[in-house]
């Protein structure tokens, strides 16, 4: 009962927060609403299916640019946005039909390459995606920023409720975790593995182009740079600093993570602060190997 | 008429001829005992039947249809289940989860399957199998409990549960006693008598003899990859190549005992 009422308490204080802080906290909480939604395609994909990925920064980027250009061809934001998504999930399914047979360390370094091709595409298409000079004034201005952060808020506590009624309650959270314990017994179960992985990479796919098509709806600029492989480890490790199999934690974590390096500006503009954030991270995962989820988990029991 | 049918079934990994020209067959509510000594060929039988090799020769007929080409998770939802050799649970996951998993075979047995996965785990029709299967092997005030808790001999009893939780047709037992205690031991004999009233078919992998004696209708013994005989339970114990068989192994375990000492 007492939970119930400490979540309540917690969410109205979210959505309160714009009364509280000014313009730049604000603008950085809802990149880091955006950032979580990636997070929670590496719980899904990694965390309860237990499919290493470093790639997913490719798919945000896809779920972005198709946004991007189609907006700018004057293509209802909505609709691009969709059709973001859309093409996110199909290259999640083309990229688990490879992916799903692959394990461990191979699967690791066959997603950082997808990662990677995207990357390559986006710097490389200058046609399409005017590469490195980068894609300027997309079309979806006019939304105040009160109004961002509160759909963001909806979105991301929504999704949030839907992975955490996935992994604690529903029948398909023991299917995936199943799969990710033991393939042998899980075959045995009358589980079929591949149709499950390669569900997941779709799926995983569709929340990571979500995120990637909200912000390129949100900041109107997008460079390749962006959806580096770099942004797949930062993605990783907000979901590796939030517990993997964790979206409560890994929403902690991505509103953490984006704000610390950002406070820790106040410590001058050199790269101390960055030194300073390493360390965090190191000493989080020191003492809380199973991340902020554990934590939350240990205080549930 | 047999639930299951292996005729003339061979298995070679590269030089090794793991299995040469294996028959046997089972009845629904019968127990087949199988029985060889190590590296016979008990276990490599076992994963041709689940799917997880496929066989160089041979057929393997389950419930009046071919198997033989069916990927593991298809023969699971045909009505195949197991437990295995070390055991295999999700050691995270409560004793009622793990169990759960088991149902997936019915679930997904019929088409639309995938619409069933959004199910609360707790929602009537699960927690009715689960619970049911839960009790009948005497894990129902564990249910909540992590299987990491569990002292070793429950754990065969969560993967008992989860194999028969599905009401599956026939059951493959991997040396389910291995590691029980006395009393445990006691259980799993009821247990096994109890699956066997309820009409599913099962073969017992088992290396200790008087349990085997106890619960099997029949045995089947083979010997590096060969058939040897099969039969009553008492006829082995006086059969020649039986008794030859397990000699055999003796003499082996004794002479390798001797090199080590030389």
């Amino acid at each position: 009962m007492s939970r119930r009422v400490l979540l309540f308490v917690a969410i109205g204080a979210l959505a309160a927060l714009p009364l509280t802080v000014g313009t730049f906290w604000i603008n950085m909480v809802i990149t880091a609403l955006i950032f979580s939604l990636a997070v929670f395609s590496i719980n899904l994909l990694t965390g309860f299916t237990g499919l290493l990925s470093f790639g997913q920064a490719g798919f945000v980027g896809i779920g972005a640019y198709t946004l991007g250009v189609l907006a700018k061809q004057g293509t209802p934001p909505l609709l691009a946005g969709l059709c973001g998504v859309v093409l996110a999930m199909l290259c999640g399914f083309l990229l688990g039909l490879p992916a799903a047979r692959l394990k461990g360390h191979y699967l690791a370094i066959g997603t950082l390459g997808f990662g990677i091709l995207i990357y390559q595409l986006l710097t490389n298409s200058v046609g399409l995606t005017r590469g490195p000079m980068g894609l300027i004034g997309i079309p979806t201005g006019g939304i105040d920023k009160q109004t961002w952060y509160l759909a963001m808020l909806a979105i991301c506590l929504t999704m949030l409720a839907v992975l955490v009624y996935i992994d604690r309650f529903s029948t398909l959270g023991v299917i995936l975790k199943m799969v990710r314990h033991d393939e042998i017994a899980a075959q045995a179960s009358g589980i079929n593995i591949f149709a499950v992985k390669l569900i997941a990479f779709t799926v995983s796919a569709g929340f990571a182009g979500l995120s990637g098509a909200l912000f390129a709806a949100y900041v109107r600029f997008l460079t390749p740079d962006l959806f580096s492989e770099q942004e797949s480890f930062r993605y990783m490790m907000m979901a590796v600093v939030g517990g993997i199999g964790s979206p409560l934690g890994g929403f902690a974590a991505s509103l953490i993570l984006t704000m610390i390096p950002e406070g820790l500006r106040a410590l001058g503009e050199d790269n101390y602060r960055l030194l300073v954030y390493g360390t965090m991270v190191l000493f989080v995962l020191w003492f809380l190997p199973s991340g902020i989820g554990g934590l939350i988990e240990r205080q549930r029991k | 008429m047999s639930v299951l049918e292996l005729s003339g079934v061979s298995k070679r990994f590269g030089g090794l001829q793991a299995l040469s020209e294996i028959s046997l067959s089972v009845k629904p509510g019968e127990v087949l005992g199988l029985i060889g000594p190590n590296g016979a060929g008990k276990s490599t039988l076992v994963s041709c039947i689940t799917g997880v090799l496929r066989i160089d020769g041979g057929t393997i007929r389950f419930a009046d249809s071919d198997i033989q080409r069916l990927p593991p998770h298809r023969r699971a939802r045909r009505g195949i289940a197991r437990t295995f050799q070390k055991v295999r649970l999700a050691d995270q996951l409560t004793v009622y989860e793990n169990v759960a998993a088991g149902l997936a075979s019915r679930w997904f047995a019929h088409a639309g399957g995938w619409s069933l996965v959004f199910r609360r785990l707790s929602s009537a029709s699960v927690a009715r199998a689960v619970n049911r299967t839960l009790e009948r092997v005497g894990l129902i005030d564990v249910s909540g409990l992590s299987v990491k808790s569990l002292p070793f001999g429950r754990r065969h009893f969560v993967e008992i549960a989860r194999a028969i939780v599905s009401e599956p047709k026939l059951l493959l037992l991997d040396e389910p006693a291995t590691g029980l205690t006395e009393s445990e031991r006691e259980r799993l004999a009821r247990l096994v008598k109890d699956i066997a009233a309820g009409g599913c078919a099962q073969i017992l992998i088992e290396h200790d003899l008087e349990l085997v004696g106890r619960l099997c209708h029949r045995v089947t013994v083979i010997n590096q990859g060969h058939h040897v005989f099969t039969g009553t339970p008492a006829e082995a114990q006086t059969d020649p190549e039986v008794v030859r068989a397990y000699l055999g192994m003796n003499q082996l375990i004794g002479g390798g005992a001797d090199d080590a000492h030389r």
